[in-house]
């Protein structure tokens, strides 16, 4: 069989590495093979691809920047202070994250890690595996994700960018998008892709969409939101693509202009109307400015299309768990397990699901099967869901053991800090809960739950200035909390007597 | 006295000239400013009414700031978008012009204008439909619609300063004027100029008063205000005019012209004789005037912003202060303008005293003259000689000159010599024996501080003066000659008072028609007697004798005294005129001018600027390559940038680990990479500059070309060079200069 044949086939079935072999063994035989030049540059990119749309995750080295227009916009139209949205179940019933945004039914970049205010508070957050954030968003994870940059290879990189002169590729279409991509993803060396893109658009006078829309994303990258904003609009003229419009909103969501992005996803769904990734895009947005009924509702649209859209199903599932109909959100996580969703966190939410739409029966039987299933991170909180449905049952003891292997598992969980602290003081031991409710507000500053609790235990030891001070930093974390505020007041009317 | 209704303190500075007002929400007036840092604020002390509670005017809270990250070069609010009552934001910066609506947080457009933004207006100009908001950069105006579409682009003289919406022929649609750094105010129907007013200097400020009145203020610290093409008043003060504003604060029924000055001074004056009518003081300068209804009562108030950020507003005046704002008091006044004129009566009489005493004294010697038989000894008496020789009189304290003396000026073409170079001369001489003492000159635009004086010493006094002018262009000048006219020894003067125009092309000499032929010339066809050409020849230029066509064929040559070589000006009886010069600019004037004499609506002509063409080319050569560096630096700088941030969260992090050693490596390493991307900087800097220039070049070789066509097609070439430069075709932009049409 002709190797090059050979190779296009491997290349197809995704079996790049054997791709990559087979061109290797051409190119000796004949370093100007084209064919295999591009085959090879190829099948190296899609080892490593990643798709740009879905990867954005803001650095804490982005905080240094003002991309963002307004300091303090108008409440709702701002990605930065979800402030009060519609349909939000309160933060006593819904927990939120540490961005002060309620906890969504699935986890994308940038949902965990939250914006906190400050650059040192963004870098003393703890910066674990699990919610690690990358130091700027041209190193860190791109690099981990997406490059083999990291990667030593044997006997020298593949292609020598130093040498590479880019204005002959530039003029050669056919070679030069192998190797744009290539930079871009398996180099990961922006600078060059951009130089690169720079010339071949050029070279087909401003004509082609596709190296618009290359340049824009080297802009992003680079942090030229501006720039990307304005190849982008300008591909947009040329060729409507999906693509485009959802690189267009990725730069309006850096910008903080949901409404705009919104905007923006409107136009595309009029060009293309049920595209489901315009659709989840507008409900993402919507979901982070806190706007719960519309993010529903687009994410129900998305279902209309796609009925086996994974995000929007746990989303939905999600907002009707903690608007108080675990029965509905029952029926969204079996659709799941019907499509062969088969993890430890959906057992652990049906699990979570059963109990309190008094299913008893069920209950454990999927907390078992999601502790089977889990890995270390994910047991821990399926320990701490098991502890709080023995909180639920009244069985005391054995919450109070989860709680123990919630902390054996994952020793910064600050909800069984807290809860645990909550035992210990149902014990009277009355030290260990303020050491509990400590290590829990330190971990998590944004709960308001360990700052009332060590407020209300605080006042009953008498201790009046730090009992105050938690309670302002409740209500700091959870402004309509009632008990906190009613706790404040006194402090004030009691400080006001002295 | 009025007092203001309300203060506040930003404690923010402010920059002058970026003080802007917009109802962003539709209904509450906010006030916008631009400060340092790259930042915009805005005051909305409304939302918290709407909180409940109190108004009470503070600041805390009440800014919100907009991070531009860029130098903030203008700022404006309007309604852009006809449908919807709230106004939108536009902010330009050296580069970009961003407009944004605040209430939704949300841009409208961003738009790179890489001619720079000077000066932006909003609003409805001549037949667009929509409102544009206008931007006025290097030599360059664009109007942009909400949607960030073009609908407006020309080129004017220079670097635009400031821009007015006016309705300037009262038919009922606004024309824009522009005034810029070559001391022009421009009426712009669309793109087309209809009327061209020259200042003394740089045209900092404009704004709208009523109808087709509209005040302005040069950097010179001179205010005035204008009805069409005329002008009504001006004042000139040693401070500078920040902002001016037509506002009616004494409630008369006409806006009264507000001006804040760089003295902190802030004074409202009468559109119609400029008499201050109420005046007040900041301690610091005036950064803006606007005007709305911050208290949300229905009437409008008077703002004033210092560029501290000190605000005070005024109500208009209630109906029993009408018209008489300043506390003065009238009887005061009135004493004092009479006792004035007293003063004044007291020396005009004493002067006549004086002057029957000459006369007595001149008859008596007449009469005992007389009495003694005939003329012998003394001079003839007469009237022209009022004091015979030989007659002892005090002349020195009369200044008593002859009535027939007469002051005679001449202007004429200087070529100059090693020590003084080329100009026009200002001949002035009396009649008989009497001297000038002192020549006292105002016109505006050729000296610098609009007037002359001229007093030799008076060792070397005659009954001649020449005073050499140098126009610095050509235009007409009316030049106000006052002469103090006496003897030698006089203590008095008098002063003879005239008004001598200087001709448009004054800097240009005649000379021989066989000088070498300049390479470039303008062509272009008038149906008109070659005797109007003449006429008009003879009026504009300075001629000793007047022209004459010899044979039906016109041919004359000038040279040009400020060096720009010869210009020939030729017409054969067909009515082809051939104007033959290097200097593109001059041709363009002599175009416009001719044009306007003969009243050519419309004027196509033919041109050929090798040399002009020669330098465009090389300019557009150096743009594209500036604009290559330029992205390449960029990049570079937005790579390292990225490096530097992740240096600074390294850097950081080993601070929190209290582990010292490393970082003191990480900031090291970081003061380093920052002093690479300053130097970096100052390049992408110097390249940006020279970007700039270039640009602004390219601008006034279109400007010229149009210059060098009139009516309709002047606006077809500068609209056909723009499509062509936005399309980067060069060839067809120089035929398109060339030929005037693509």
């Amino acid at each position: 069989m002709d190797p090059l044949f050979l190779a296009c086939s491997y290349f197809r079935r995704r079996k790049y590495q054997q791709c990559v072999d087979i061109c290797t063994q051409l190119l000796e035989k004949n370093p100007y093979d084209q064919a295999a030049w591009t085959l090879k540059t190829r099948a190296l990119t899609g080892q490593v691809y990643v798709d740009e749309v879905d990867v954005d995750e803001e650095g804490i080295a982005e905080m240094m920047d003002d991309n963002v227009i307004a300091n303090c916009a108008r409440p709702g139209t701002s990605l930065r202070l979800p402030g009060t949205g519609h349909g939000v179940p309160s933060q006593g019933v819904r927990p939120m994250s540490q961005s002060g945004r309620p906890l969504s039914g699935f986890v994308r970049p940038g949902t965990q890690g939250g914006r906190p205010g400050t650059m040192e508070q963004a870098i003393r957050t703890p910066r674990t595996a699990h919610t690690a954030r990358p130091v700027t968003s041209a190193s860190g994870r791109y690099v981990r994700l997406g490059t083999a940059s990291m990667l030593s290879t044997p006997d020298g990189p593949f292609i020598n960018l130093a040498r590479l002169n880019f204005s002959k590729y530039a003029t050669r279409p056919n070679l030069a998008k192998a190797l744009f991509e290539y930079i871009f993803h398996h180099e990961n060396d922006v600078r060059n892709a951009l130089e690169l893109a720079a010339l071949a658009t050029e070279a087909c006078q401003f004509k082609d969409w596709w190296w618009k829309v290359q340049l824009a994303k080297c802009y992003f990258r680079l942090g030229m939101y501006r720039d990307a904003e304005k190849q982008l609009k300008s591909a947009l003229k040329q060729q409507e693509m999906v693509d485009t419009f959802l690189y267009l909103c990725k730069v309006c969501v850096r910008l903080d202009q949901p409404l705009l992005a919104v905007e923006i996803y409107k136009q595309g769904l009029e060009k293309f109307p049920g595209e489901i990734t315009l659709l989840a895009g507008m409900a993402r947005i919507y979901e982070g400015m806190n706007n719960m009924d519309s993010a529903v509702s687009y994410y129900k649209d998305v279902l209309r299309f796609d009925n086996m859209h994974v995000e929007a199903i746990a989303c939905i599932a999600t907002h009707h768990f903690y608007t108080d109909q675990p029965e509905v959100a029952l029926k969204f996580y079996r659709r799941l397990l019907q499509m062969g969703v088969y993890n430890a966190e959906l057992f652990n939410n049906l699990g979570l699901c059963c109990f309190y739409a008094q299913q008893y029966d069920m209950t454990l039987n999927c907390f078992e099967r999601a502790l089977s299933l889990g890995e270390e991170q994910t047991l821990s909180d399926v320990w701490y869901n098991i502890g709080h449905v023995a909180l639920g049952i009244g069985d005391m003891t054995l919450a109070y053991q989860c709680f123990r292997l919630t902390l054996a598992n994952n020793n910064d969980h600050p909800e069984a800090y807290n809860n645990l602290g909550v035992l210990e003081l149902r014990k009277g031991h009355v030290d260990m809960a303020r050491a509990f409710f400590q290590a829990a507000y330190v971990i998590a500053p944004h709960m308001y739950e360990p700052h009332y609790n060590w407020a209300a235990l605080s006042d009953q030891l008498g201790d009046l200035q730090s009992s105050y001070n938690a309670a302002k930093r409740a209500v700091d974390a959870f402004p309509n909390h009632v008990d906190s505020k009613e706790l404040l007041k006194q402090l004030k009317h009691h400080f006001s007597l002295l | 006295m009025l007092v203001p209704i309300f203060t506040l303190n930003f404690k923010h500075k402010v920059n002058p000239h970026m003080v802007t007002i917009g109802k962003y929400d539709g209904i509450h007036s906010s006030l916008t400013c631009a400060t340092t840092a790259g930042k915009v604020f805005i005051h909305n002390p409304h939302n918290r009414a709407e909180r409940g509670g109190l108004m009470t005017f503070s600041n805390e809270g009440d800014l919100s700031l907009l991070s531009i990250n860029q130098q903030v070069s203008a700022v404006c609010a309007g309604k852009l978008n006809p449908n919807i009552q709230n106004d939108i934001l536009a902010v330009g910066t050296p580069t970009n012009l961003l407009v944004y609506d605040i209430d939704k947080n949300t841009d409208l457009f961003y738009k790179d204008t890489p001619d720079g933004t000077n000066a932006i207006v909003i609003g409805n100009l001549g037949t667009i439909d929509k409102p544009i908001a206008i931007v006025g950069g290097n030599c360059s105006l664009q109007g942009f619609d909400q949607d960030g579409n073009e609908r407006l682009w020309t080129v004017t003289g220079d670097n635009v300063c400031s821009l007015a919406l006016v309705d300037f022929n009262n038919n009922g649609q606004n024309q824009l004027i522009v005034g810029s750094e070559d001391y022009d105010i421009r009426v712009f129907r669309e793109d087309e100029i209809i009327a061209e007013m020259t200042e003394t200097e740089t045209i900092t400020c404009l704004c709208h008063m009523t109808d087709s009145r509209f005040g302005y203020a040069l950097s010179n610290g001179t205010v005035g205000v204008y009805d069409r093409a005329a002008r009504f008043w001006r004042i000139k003060s040693k401070n500078q005019a920040i902002s001016i504003h037509g506002f009616d604060l004494d409630s008369d029924g006409v806006p009264e012209l507000i001006t804040g000055w760089s003295n902190g001074k802030v004074d409202a004056r009468s559109d119609r004789t400029g008499e201050v009518v109420f005046k007040d003081n900041f301690p610091n300068a005036v950064a803006g005037i606007v005007q709305g209804d911050y208290r949300h009562d229905g009437t409008e108030q008077l703002i004033c912003v210092s560029v501290e950020g000190e605000v005070r507003g005024f109500n208009p005046a209630s109906d029993e202060m009408r018209g008489n704002l300043m506390d003065t008091n009238v009887e005061q006044d009135t004493i004092r303008e009479l006792s004035q004129r007293k003063q004044n009566l007291q020396m005009e009489l004493r002067n006549y005293e004086e002057n029957i005493k000459a006369g007595t004294a001149a008859s008596t010697i007449l009469q005992s003259r007389a009495a003694a038989g005939g003329g012998g000894g003394g001079g003839p008496v007469s009237a022209e000689k009022l004091f015979p020789p030989g007659v002892e009189y005090n002349k020195t304290q009369m200044g008593i000159i002859p009535a027939s003396t007469q002051l005679q000026t001449t202007l004429t073409v200087n070529e100059g010599d090693e020590t003084k170079p080329p100009h026009v001369e200002l001949f002035i001489a009396t009649s008989n024996d009497t001297i000038v003492r002192a020549i006292l000159i105002f016109a505006e635009g050729i000296f610098e501080g609009e007037s002359h004086v001229v007093h030799p010493p008076a060792s070397s006094l005659s009954n001649v003066m020449k005073v050499p002018i140098i126009p610095p262009k050509d235009v007409p000048v009316d030049l106000h000659i006052k002469a103090f006219i006496g003897y030698k020894s006089s203590g008095q003067y008098h002063v003879f008072e005239l008004t001598r125009q200087l001709p448009r092309f004054s800097m240009y000499a005649v000379c021989d028609t066989n000088t070498p032929q300049p390479k470039s010339s303008c062509v272009f066809h008038v149906s008109e007697r070659m005797q109007r050409v003449l006429m008009w020849l003879n009026q504009n230029f300075l001629l000793q004798t007047d022209l004459v066509a010899e044979g039906g064929i016109l041919n004359v040559a000038f040279m040009s005294l400020r060096g720009a070589g010869p210009l020939m000006f030729q017409m054969d009886a067909a009515g082809q005129i051939t104007i033959r010069t290097n200097d593109m600019d001059l041709a363009g004037d002599i175009v416009q001018a001719l044009a306007t004499f003969l009243n050519q609506e419309d004027l196509q002509t033919t041109v050929d600027f090798p040399d002009e063409m020669e330098k465009l080319r090389e300019v557009l050569v150096k743009v594209d390559e500036y604009q290559a560096v330029r992205q390449k630096l960029t990049a570079e700088m937005a790579d390292h940038s990225n490096l530097i941030r992740s240096m600074v969260v390294r850097a950081e992090d080993a601070r929190l680990m209290g582990d010292m050693h490393n970082m003191r490596k990480g900031y090291v390493e970081l003061y380093n990479m920052n002093r690479d991307l300053v130097n970096g900087y100052k390049i992408r800097c110097n390249n940006h500059q020279e970007l700039l220039s270039a640009l602004k070049q390219v601008n006034q070789v279109i400007q010229k070309a149009g210059r060098l066509r009139v009516g309709k097609y002047k606006t077809a070439v500068i609209n056909a060079c723009r499509a062509a430069i936005k399309n980067n075709n060069v060839n067809a932009l120089f035929k398109i200069i060339k030929t005037g049409a693509a």
